[in-house]
């Protein structure tokens, strides 16, 4: 009797220490994911983001973890795109998980939503692909962001038409922050850059569908470029009616992101897609750090398709915050500011990330480089298209 | 910038969105004269309207078939409507409720939610079209595209046929006279229920066909039906609720207005030269161009 | 007459708008053939009676009968298509179609009909000669006169195929003389060619006395009394109902 429940505690021994884990301090390090996974929020935009985030954890996990052993994990939360949807998904990750950083933002009102509940919490947060200029412009402690920021987009393409000669340009933009931003933006510039550009600068309501009016004056204009500032529905009918009203193919147009990278461009602008100009954030014409190449690698095998930018930047940004856990060596997030601060980061495009407090909208930012490229025959794959300006070269 | 081309072109443009604009008011206006009730709902069915031509198209008939594809998704929509009349618009009439308007109104704008996150997760939020392989066409100085002027034709004829039937056929009939009285239309004989069934089927059959018409001009996704709605309700307000040729002189009143004003004035209120039209009207004649001052008994 | 079954019957017929008994047990009994009249002060309920039978409202408790069938629980549709046809108090004309549309919208009601549509454009033209509408025929009905647009109400009723029996409320109030005569000229030759039966409220003493046989009062939503116009006038309780007008 005495020996048999001798060898079953001992044997529950056994059984306990196979499942808690041997040290205490080998409790996981969780890092916050608040992306858009229903409507009115972009769900692919927060599905791509999360491809990308997983695959972080799959890297340094895989290499041990971090802290000398602790893995890392997610904690995902939808926010909709609604910035009350994003406030709830922050306090979630970081009041019931304790999330030591957040990131995946897509959408900039919720970044800027969740920012001010973050600054009085302390838990760090970087923006993915939020370009509001509110979101680092106002010098929170805890905002930062990996993503191309409206100055910079604008003056990527004022030398991209200095490059081409492009002088009279017409920008159709749709009235959103996003779309009033841009034209100020530029408008700005070629003012202070004292640029050889007449602008005609046209808006339309982002719910409009027709756009014929707006696209009868940019032809009376006779524009060099038209520049496509619509986002999503809009950006795409601009391109269906610009070539109706034959502006283009004779007028070249410029297509303000990475929409043409989609896969169902081609299915929609069978005919109209051809010649197109378009910012974007990634080719794999680029070339890319040590950890990129892995992930580029690591998604193509898991996916069977290639990374996009919204992808990358998940990885990055989670790569980043690993990173600094790691050179804090510790999870707790005033260090990981601190390090945030003052440390240099590896990131999927080559060169060292840093998040300087620097002045205006460049505090705590760091923007990946910009690319614009152009399709040189129908149906072509974007990844074939021709780089046809990348900043900073 | 005026120029007299630049003036005829955007008149012209005009006039071609405002006689689709008026295709997508009909059926709002159809269904109110008939079954009494608003329905919010209305750009759903033109989306539904939208997908089933992008099916059809993209996996059974092409592009060239388009017109056959047309009829069919309108015939499609006008059996989701029927099928849907008698589970949600019927209780308002025979479940005893007492308060019919409030009733209409949360019960369309629930179907508009339910149907509009049912497309965005079985086909994403992503855009589609069709494809059109139509020519594009020169009316006057104005070049457009060959879907939207085959769009613009068969409004036309739609708007046509649609007249017709209400003028010339015994179902006609029976329906003028119901948006006139339903229980006078009863006690003569009408049976008033099932011709609702039939009348917002018709009616959301027409949006349906809208969006199957422009599938290819203005694309396929979950929420573009949205259009539909805002102009329907500015269309029936500025023709006069009810009222078939309000809501054709309307819609091409209200084209011509946005196309203009958006030309001329400034292009970022597109969207609002329509209610300028609208309080005008309302101002002028508070029942809309074409509608009774008070229903005659 | 007495043994002869009656075509439209009503059993104890109630209803109740909130406490109030608008109608209360009413039993009510009409031969084929007959012109009854129905009077009664305002509010006795005539209307809310002619709304049960026609099934434009359900009734609270009791049964309406047509030659033997019972009428509760049928849409007004199916009442008007028994053969079961009304007029309202406040005319019920379609105002934006045309006099002869109003005419033709009660025969194709029923599907069946609609083959005849030659008998019926016949039968409304011979219609409105009679009511003396006809040159008025392709006018929207709204710009008719009140007392033609009563007119047209009526004889549209007679344009349902299959009418046995016809109930009109106050189908003389508010009409010019010329109208109410043309009116009495065609109940009575649908009376007498048709054979169809009247139930006529109306507060129109002399031409009650001309048309009906039999009256039935209604007085607070009971049947006080049936009889003769000069018997049930004599009636002290009915006389008290008019507040002691003359009804005679
Ligand atoms: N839908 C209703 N809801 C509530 N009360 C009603 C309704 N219809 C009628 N009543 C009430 O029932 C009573 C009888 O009305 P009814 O219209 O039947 O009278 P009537 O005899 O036809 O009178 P009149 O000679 O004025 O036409 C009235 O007191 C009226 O207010
Ligand atoms: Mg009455």
């Amino acid at each position: 009797m005495k020996y048999t429940s001798r060898v079953a505690a001992f044997a529950m021994l056994l059984l306990a220490s196979l499942v808690t884990p041997p040290v205490q301090a080998q409790e996981p390090v969780t890092i916050g994911l608040v992306v858009p996974l229903s409507p009115p929020g972009d769900p692919t935009a927060g599905q791509l983001i999360r491809r990308g985030a997983e695959l972080a954890l799959d890297y340094y996990n895989g290499k041990g973890g971090v802290l000398g052993g602790r893995k890392l994990q997610l904690s995902v939360q939808d926010s909709q795109g609604r910035p009350e949807g994003g406030v709830a998904a922050y306090r979630r990750v970081v009041g019931e998980d304790k999330a030591v950083a957040v990131t995946g933002f897509f959408h900039s009102s919720v970044n800027i939503a969740a920012n001010e509940v973050a600054k009085s919490i302390g838990v760090p947060t970087i923006g993915t692909q939020t370009s509001a200029a509110d979101i680092t412009a106002k010098h929170y402690e805890i905002a930062f962001r990996t993503h191309l920021i409206d100055p910079l987009r604008v003056a990527a393409w004022l030398e991209f038409m200095q490059k081409k000669g492009f002088k009279r340009v017409s920008m159709l933009a749709e009235t959103s922050d996003y779309g009033i931003g841009l034209v100020t933006e530029t408008d700005r510039q070629i003012k202070e850059k004292k640029l050889p550009i007449e602008l005609q600068s046209l808006t339309f309501d982002r719910t409009s569908t027709d756009l014929t009016p707006q696209l009868l004056q940019v032809k009376a204009f006779r524009p060099d470029l038209l520049v496509n500032v619509g986002v999503g529905a809009p950006m795409d009918l601009m391109i269906e009616q610009a070539a109706t009203l034959a502006i283009t193919p004779q007028v070249p147009m410029l297509v303000s992101y990475d929409a043409p990278i989609r896969p169902q461009f081609w299915q929609l602008h069978p005919n109209t897609g051809d010649k197109l100009y378009f910012i974007a954030y990634y080719s794999p014409k680029q070339t890319l750090s040590e950890i990129g190449t892995w992930f580029t690698k690591a998604y193509e095998e898991k996916y069977k398709e290639s990374p996009v930018y919204s992808s990358l930047n998940g990885f990055g940004d989670v790569a980043i915050i690993a990173q600094a856990v790691e050179q804090a060596k510790g999870a707790d997030p005033k260090a990981i500011i601190q390090t945030l601060e003052t440390g240099k980061f590896a990131f999927w495009s080559s060169g060292e990330v840093t998040f300087p407090k620097a002045d205006g909208v460049f505090w705590h930012n760091f923007s990946p480089p910009v690319l614009i490229l152009q399709f040189q025959k129908p149906g072509q794959d974007w990844k074939e298209a021709e780089v046809m300006f990348e900043s900073g070269k | 910038m005026f120029s007299f081309e630049l003036f005829t072109q955007a008149l012209l443009a005009g006039i071609v969105i405002g006689v689709i604009y008026a295709l997508m008011a009909l059926g709002i206006t159809f269904i109110y004269s008939i079954v009494k009730m608003i329905n919010w709902a209305m750009g759903e069915f033109y989306m539904l309207g939208s997908y089933a031509q992008y099916l059809i198209v993209a996996y059974w008939l092409g592009p060239d078939l388009w017109y056959i594809a047309a009829i069919l998704s309108a015939a499609t929509v006008f059996f989701a409507g029927w099928l849907i009349e008698p589970i949600l618009i019927k209780p308002m009439f025979t479940g005893g409720i007492e308060r019919r308007d409030d009733y209409a109104t949360v019960v369309t704008i629930a179907l508009l939610l339910l149907l509009r996150n049912l497309a965005t997760a079985i086909s994403g939020p992503y855009q589609r079209t069709p494809g059109t392989n139509l020519p594009g066409v020169m009316l006057g100085p104005l070049p457009e595209s060959g879907a939207r002027f085959a769009a613009f034709l068969a409004a036309l004829a739609a708007i046509a046929l649609f007249t017709l039937l209400l003028k010339r056929t015994w179902l006609g009939l029976a329906l003028r006279a119901t948006s006139q009285s339903r229980v006078g239309a009863q006690t003569s004989g009408v049976d008033v229920l099932s011709l609702d069934k039939l009348a917002f089927g018709i009616g959301v059959g027409l949006a349906g066909l809208a969006g199957a018409l422009l599938a290819p001009v203005f694309m396929v996704y979950p929420t573009n039906g949205v259009v539909t709605t805002t102009k329907g309700f500015e269309i029936i307000v500025i023709g006069g609720l009810g009222s078939v040729p309000g809501a054709l002189v309307a819609g091409v009143a209200l084209g011509i207005a946005e196309s203009l004003g958006a030309t001329f004035i400034a292009s970022a209120y597109q969207n609002a030269y329509g209610f300028v039209l609208l309080l005008l009207v309302l101002a002028l004649r508070p029942s809309g161009l074409f509608g009774e001052r008070l229903r005659q008994a | 007459m007495s043994g002869i079954a009656p075509i439209l019957e009503a059993r104890r017929l109630s209803k109740r708008f909130g406490g109030f008994l608008a109608n209360d047990a009413i039993d009510l009994s009409v031969e084929a053939g007959e012109i009854r009249g129905i009077i009664g002060p305002n509010g006795a309920g005539k209307s809310t009676l002619v709304n049960l039978i026609t099934g434009v409202h359900q009734p609270s408790a009791g049964d309406v009968l047509l030659a033997g069938e019972s009428l509760v629980g049928r849409k007004p549709h199916e009442i008007a298509r028994k053969g079961l046809v009304r007029s309202f108090q406040v005319s019920r004309v379609f105002g934006n179609l045309s006099v002869i549309e109003n005419l033709l919208a009660s025969h194709l009601a029923d599907a069946r009909m609609r083959e005849t549509h030659g008998q019926g454009f016949a039968k409304a033209t011979r219609l409105l000669e009679l009511t003396g509408l006809i040159r008025l025929a392709d006018a929207p009905a709204k710009t008719l006169s009140g007392g033609q647009r009563v007119l047209l109400q009526a004889a549209a009723g007679f344009m349902m195929p299959s009418l046995t029996c016809y109930l009109l409320d106050e189908p003389f109030a508010g009409v010019n003389p010329v109208i109410k005569d043309q009116l009495i000229a065609l109940i009575e030759e649908e009376s007498r060619a048709r054979g169809v039966t009247f139930v006529i409220v109306s507060h129109e003493m002399a031409v009650m006395r001309r048309l009906c046989r039999k009256i039935t009062v209604l007085i607070e939503g009971r049947v006080v009394v049936e009889g003769s116009l000069d018997d049930v006038a004599a009636r002290a309780d009915v006389v008290a109902a008019y507040l002691g007008k003359s009804l005679v």
